[in-house]
C-alpha cells in the first residue's frame, strides 16, 4: 500500500510541472538548420546524380525539365548530400500537406545557355 | 470445457504494429497460439535486388523505424566489409555514440509501450518526454528525427556538433530512471502482473533462436558487442539477470539504459578531444561489391541482427537477407503463451519487445 502511495506521488508531482509540449498549429517548433524538408533547386546542371541516388525514383529529369515527385520523396536527403554543385537544398519546410496532387509536384525549367544550364522558377 | 477461438489483432489497438495472434482458450487459459504475420510486409530484401547500395541504404532505416541506425550501420558495415574500407577513430566514436543512443531511444519506447500493455498511461508520457531529448538532438545533427539517414559507406554524413546537448540529457538521466524505478518497479500492481509470468528458460529460448536482452534476462551472458570491432576500448558489462520472467526483461532494460548511457559518456568525452573527421568515402555511383558472399552482425536492441549479402559483381546484390531478433521473439509466442490466462497475453507478448516491421521487413 504504501509503495502504491510513493509512486502516485511521484506522478502527482508532475502536476504542478510546466508542460513539455507545444499547442501545435498556434505554436511552432523552428526546425533546425540541418532539416530535411522540401527539396528547393537552384542552379542544376543536369548531371542526373540526383536521379541515380534516389531510392524512389522521385526526381525525372527531360531536357527542359527537372521534376521532383514529393508523393513519392520519402526526404531521404540522398539527392542534395550527392549534388556536386550543391543545386538541391532540402528547406525546412515540412507542412507539405495539399488537397490538389499538382501542387505536390515541383517543376523546374532547365534552361541551357551557353554551356552551363541556368535556371528560373 | 468446450474450446475457444480468438483472433487477438491484427489491428488491436495495445499490439505494436499489426500482429495477429490465433489463440485457442480453455475457458481463460490459453491452450495454443499461432502467431500470423506479414501484414506489414514491404518486400525490404526484394528491393535490394532492384536499388544500387546507395539507392538500398536511406531505406533500411524503416526496417526497425525504433533503431534505424543499427540497419543503416549493419548495411555500411556489410559494404565496407566486401571493399575493404577502414573506418577512422572518430567516425568509429560518431558510431557509436549515435547507435547507443538510438538503443536508449528505443528501450524508453519500449518501457513507455510495455506500460501502455500493461494499462498505465502515464509512463509513457515520461518515456516519451526523454526520448524527445534523443530525438531532438538527431534532428540537429541528421537532419530527422527517425529516418535518420546518416551514416554513409565509409563514413558519416557530417561531424556532429553541440555534444552539450547530449551531456545534458546524460546527466538528468539518473534521475529519471530513479522516478522509473518509483512509479514503476516498487509498483505491487506492475510487480504481481509480471513477476514469474512467462518465464522463458535458456534451453528454450537457445532453440528459438532469442538472443539480446531477451535471452541475457534469461541468465546467459550473450552480448555481441563484447566481441565488435566497433565497440573496443569501450567500457561496459552486459546486463545479466537470472530470472527470466516478464518483470526481469523490463529491469534488464532499464538497467541497459544506464549502461548505454556509460558508453555514450565515454564516446562523448573522446569527440569532445576535437580532431578532423577522416573519412574514406566512395563514389555511390560506381559502388560494385565484388562476386561472393558478405555477412555482418550487430547487437540491435532487440536481439541479434545480421546482413547476409550474396553478390555477382553487379551495381546490386544478387540477394541480401536480413535476420532480426523480433522474427524470433514472435515465434517464441508459441510455447511461451501456452498455459497461461488470457489477460497476460498482451503483457508477456509485449515484454518481449516486438516490432512488426522489422518481423515483416
Amino acid at each position: 500500500m504504501l509503495k502504491c502511495i510513493q509512486s502516485m506521488l511521484t506522478v502527482f508531482k508532475h502536476l504542478f510541472k510546466k508542460p513539455v509540449t507545444l499547442e501545435y498549429p498556434e505554436k511552432k517548433l523552428a526546425p533546425p538548420e540541418n532539416f530535411r524538408g522540401k527539396p528547393v533547386v537552384k542552379g542544376c546542371i543536369g548531371c542526373t546524380t540526383c536521379v541515380r541516388v534516389c531510392p524512389t525514383g522521385a526526381i525525372t529529369m527531360t531536357k527542359e525539365d527537372f521534376k521532383i515527385d514529393l508523393k513519392k520523396c520519402i526526404f531521404c536527403g540522398n539527392c542534395s548530400y550527392y549534388c556536386p554543385k550543391g543545386a538541391i537544398k532540402m528547406s525546412s519546410e515540412y507542412e507539405l500537406a495539399s488537397q490538389d496532387k499538382n501542387d505536390l509536384e515541383l517543376i523546374y525549367r532547365l534552361e541551357m545557355e551557353n554551356e552551363r544550364g541556368i535556371n528560373d522558377r | 470445457m468446450s474450446k475457444l477461438k480468438l483472433n487477438l489483432g491484427p489491428q488491436h489497438p495495445s499490439t505494436h504494429g499489426v500482429l495477429r495472434l490465433i489463440l485457442e482458450l480453455e475457458g481463460e487459459r490459453i491452450i495454443s497460439c499461432e502467431p500470423d504475420v506479414g501484414y506489414l510486409h514491404r518486400g525490404m530484401e526484394k528491393m535490394a535486388e532492384k536499388l544500387s547500395y546507395i539507392q538500398y541504404l536511406p531505406t533500411v532505416d524503416r526496417i526497425d523505424y525504433l533503431a534505424g541506425f543499427f540497419y543503416s550501420e549493419l548495411l555500411c558495415r556489410t559494404v565496407e566489409c566486401a571493399l575493404g574500407i577502414k573506418l577512422s577513430d572518430r567516425v568509429k566514436a560518431i558510431r557509436v555514440m549515435m547507435l547507443e543512443l538510438n538503443r536508449i531511444a528505443s528501450h524508453l519506447l519500449w518501457v513507455g509501450a510495455f506500460l501502455m500493455d500493461l494499462g498505465a498511461v502515464s509512463p509513457f508520457f515520461y518515456a516519451f518526454r526523454e526520448r524527445e531529448q534523443i530525438l531532438q538532438y538527431f534532428e540537429k545533427v541528421t537532419g530527422q528525427r527517425m529516418m535518420n539517414n546518416y551514416f554513409i559507406f565509409g563514413g558519416v554524413r557530417r561531424d556532429v556538433f553541440d555534444l552539450e546537448d547530449i551531456e545534458k540529457f546524460l546527466d538528468i538521466l539518473p534521475d529519471k530512471i530513479k522516478d522509473y524505478n518509483k512509479i514503476i518497479t516498487e509498483n505491487p500492481i506492475f510487480r504481481k502482473r509480471t513477476k514469474g509470468k512467462g518465464i522463458l528458460s535458456i534451453p528454450t529460448a537457445l532453440n528459438g533462436g532469442i538472443t539480446g536482452v531477451n535471452l541475457r534476462a534469461s541468465g546467459m551472458s550473450l552480448d555481441f558487442r563484447l566481441r565488435d570491432n566497433l565497440y573496443s576500448g569501450f567500457d561496459f558489462r552486459p546486463v545479466v539477470l537470472e530470472e527470466g520472467d516478464s518483470f526481469a526483461r523490463y529491469k534488464a532494460r532499464v538497467l541497459e539504459i544506464e549502461e548505454s548511457a556509460k558508453i555514450v559518456r565515454q564516446a562523448v568525452d573522446y569527440l569532445k578531444r576535437g580532431g578532423d573527421l577522416e573519412q574514406n568515402l566512395i563514389n555511390p555511383l560506381t559502388i560494385k561489391l565484388p562476386q561472393g558472399e558478405f555477412e555482418s552482425e550487430i547487437e540491435a536492441p532487440r536481439g541479434l541482427a545480421c546482413c547476409y549479402i550474396k553478390s555477382t559483381g553487379e551495381k546490386t546484390a544478387y540477394r541480401l537477407k536480413w535476420r532480426t531478433g523480433s522474427y524470433y521473439s514472435v515465434n517464441l509466442l508459441r510455447k511461451l503463451l501456452v498455459g497461461e490466462y488470457l489477460n497476460d497475453a498482451i503483457a508477456i507478448a509485449g515484454s518481449l519487445d516486438i516490432i512488426l516491421p522489422e518481423v515483416d521487413k
